[in-house]
């Protein structure tokens, strides 16, 4: 199961190589909206270095579920037939999505990253907990938004439609994100923020384990 | 229909008397008159609550059995639900800004946590009307319908878990801290409450029922498009 879901993820990647979806539309237009943001506000530098960290958490947060209904993955049916007829199990399909889909987000908040220390000039400190707090909130989101693209694959209007349902879901990730950075920068214990995201990931990785299977019947 | 009405003139004698014990019962220590606003925004919450659990019910059930009843009962759960919801949020905030000082409290776990609930069932109810075909329908709406259903307990326990403005559940086991008179109303409007919520889900399980064989009436048969061959000077009888 785990090599199945390891194949699809790297055939994702490499499709994902070739088209270059998330590099050309969701990069740009995620930088586009930190840009957007301060320019709303207006010369006031303090504030747009304070406010820094949530633009950056909402941009990911908003721009990084595109990715895991970007294009090159949108399943058609003989496509998902063929996986099936395969022998690859719903979970390992949805698996190996949710790992490119992570994959490709770490690398999307990576760069959004260096873009807004660059135009806001955050006073975070830049530690390696602020990579595995960006690897836990990525994985979480990687997850609940695959979880909505299988749930919304085929409809007419996907793209806004699983933008409604994930938004909710995700919204316990953004808070333990943005809170454990917080409390980060201000020298305080960053655990228990660590340990809502992870149980947070906990429930949504069950929660899309069990639901694959009903929902590649719910795809025919 | 008879039913439906016999249970909505009940609820309305009850709601009736719920609202005079509510006017009747002596005011707030603290928070005076104010309070009585609590007797819409309790029940509201607690119906929101059970409304979201028999969507999951329905949804399990659906999964099971496959019968559009289970289905029909699991949407129109959620629809009363989100009416609840947005009722309790409303109360809520009408009832925060006077005691509070706030309509909507960030920091306020209760709050929030209700606010995403608010959400997340709204995007069930989007994603219904998004899918026309209803097998479906019910087959993607009942795994939302399940995995939704974990936050409720989230939301009701929020109190419990983080310590926030909004106040610990005020019933309890081994007694309630408040007036009788008080609890008497609330008890009396959540029964009214609860008798609403029963006349609208049998209301809207008719109505959905109407409106799928309405929609199946439309639908083209197997062999529609199949027409005898007409003659010259054939003409319809």
């Amino acid at each position: 199961m785990t090599t199945h879901a390891l194949e699809i993820a790297r055939h994702d990647l490499l499709v994902e190589r070739r088209a270059k979806e998330t590099l050309t539309v969701v990069v740009p237009f995620g930088l586009a909206a930190l840009i957007a943001l301060p320019m709303a506000i207006g010369i006031d530098l303090p504030l747009i270095s304070r406010i820094g960290p949530a633009a950056y958490w909402s941009t990911s947060l908003l721009f990084g579920m595109q990715i895991a209904w970007r294009n090159t993955v949108a399943d058609t049916g003989p496509n998902r037939d063929l996986i099936t007829l395969l022998g690859v199990s719903p979970v390992s399909r949805f698996w190996g999505r949710a790992i490119a889909s992570a994959v490709l987000l770490v690398a999307f908040m990576f760069l959004l990253g260096v873009a807004a220390i660059l135009l806001f000039s955050p006073q975070i400190p830049l530690t390696p907990w602020m990579l595995l707090i960006v690897l836990l909130f990525a994985t979480g989101l990687a997850i609940v938004a695959t979880l909505a693209a299988d749930i919304t694959s085929g409809l007419s209007g996907r793209s806004p439609l699983a933008s409604v349902l994930v938004v909710p879901l995700a919204l316990p990730l953004l808070v333990g994100a943005a809170q454990a950075v917080e409390s980060l920068s201000r020298g305080s214990g960053i655990l228990p923020w660590l340990l809502m995201l992870a149980a947070v990931e906990i429930v949504l990785a069950v929660a899309g384990t069990l639901a694959a299977k009903p929902l590649e019947e719910a795809a025919r | 229909m008879t039913k439906v009405r016999i249970v909505m003139a009940l609820a309305a004698i009850v709601a009736a008397y719920g609202l005079y014990l509510a006017i009747a019962a002596p005011p707030e220590a603290v928070q005076r008159t104010y309070a009585r606003i609590l007797h819409i925004h309790a029940p509201s919450a607690w119906l929101a609550f059970l409304a979201f659990f028999v969507t999951a019910f329905g949804s399990i059930m659906w999964r099971v059995r496959r019968k559009p009843v289970w289905d029909r009962l699991a949407a129109s759960s959620a629809e009363i639900g989100v009416l609840f919801t947005g009722l309790a949020l409303v109360t809520g905030m009408i009832w925060g800004k006077p005691v509070w000082g706030v309509y909507f409290d960030w920091a306020d776990a209760r709050m929030a946590s209700t606010a995403l609930m608010f959400l997340v069932y709204l995007g069930y109810l989007a994603l219904r009307r998004a899918t026309p075909d209803p097998q479906l329908r019910a087959a993607r709406a009942s795994i939302l319908g399940i995995v939704a259903v974990v936050q409720v307990p989230l939301v009701y326990f929020s109190v419990n878990l983080v310590r926030t403005l909004h106040q610990t559940p005020t019933i309890r086991p081994g007694g309630s801290p408040i007036h009788p008179a008080m609890l008497q109303a609330l008890m009396v409007n959540l029964a009214a409450f609860t008798l609403i919520y029963i006349a609208l889900l049998m209301g809207r399980m008719v109505v959905g029922r109407l409106e799928e064989e309405a929609a199946s009436a439309f639908e083209p048969v197997a062999g529609a498009a199949v027409v005898p061959p007409r003659l010259n000077g054939a003409v319809d009888v």
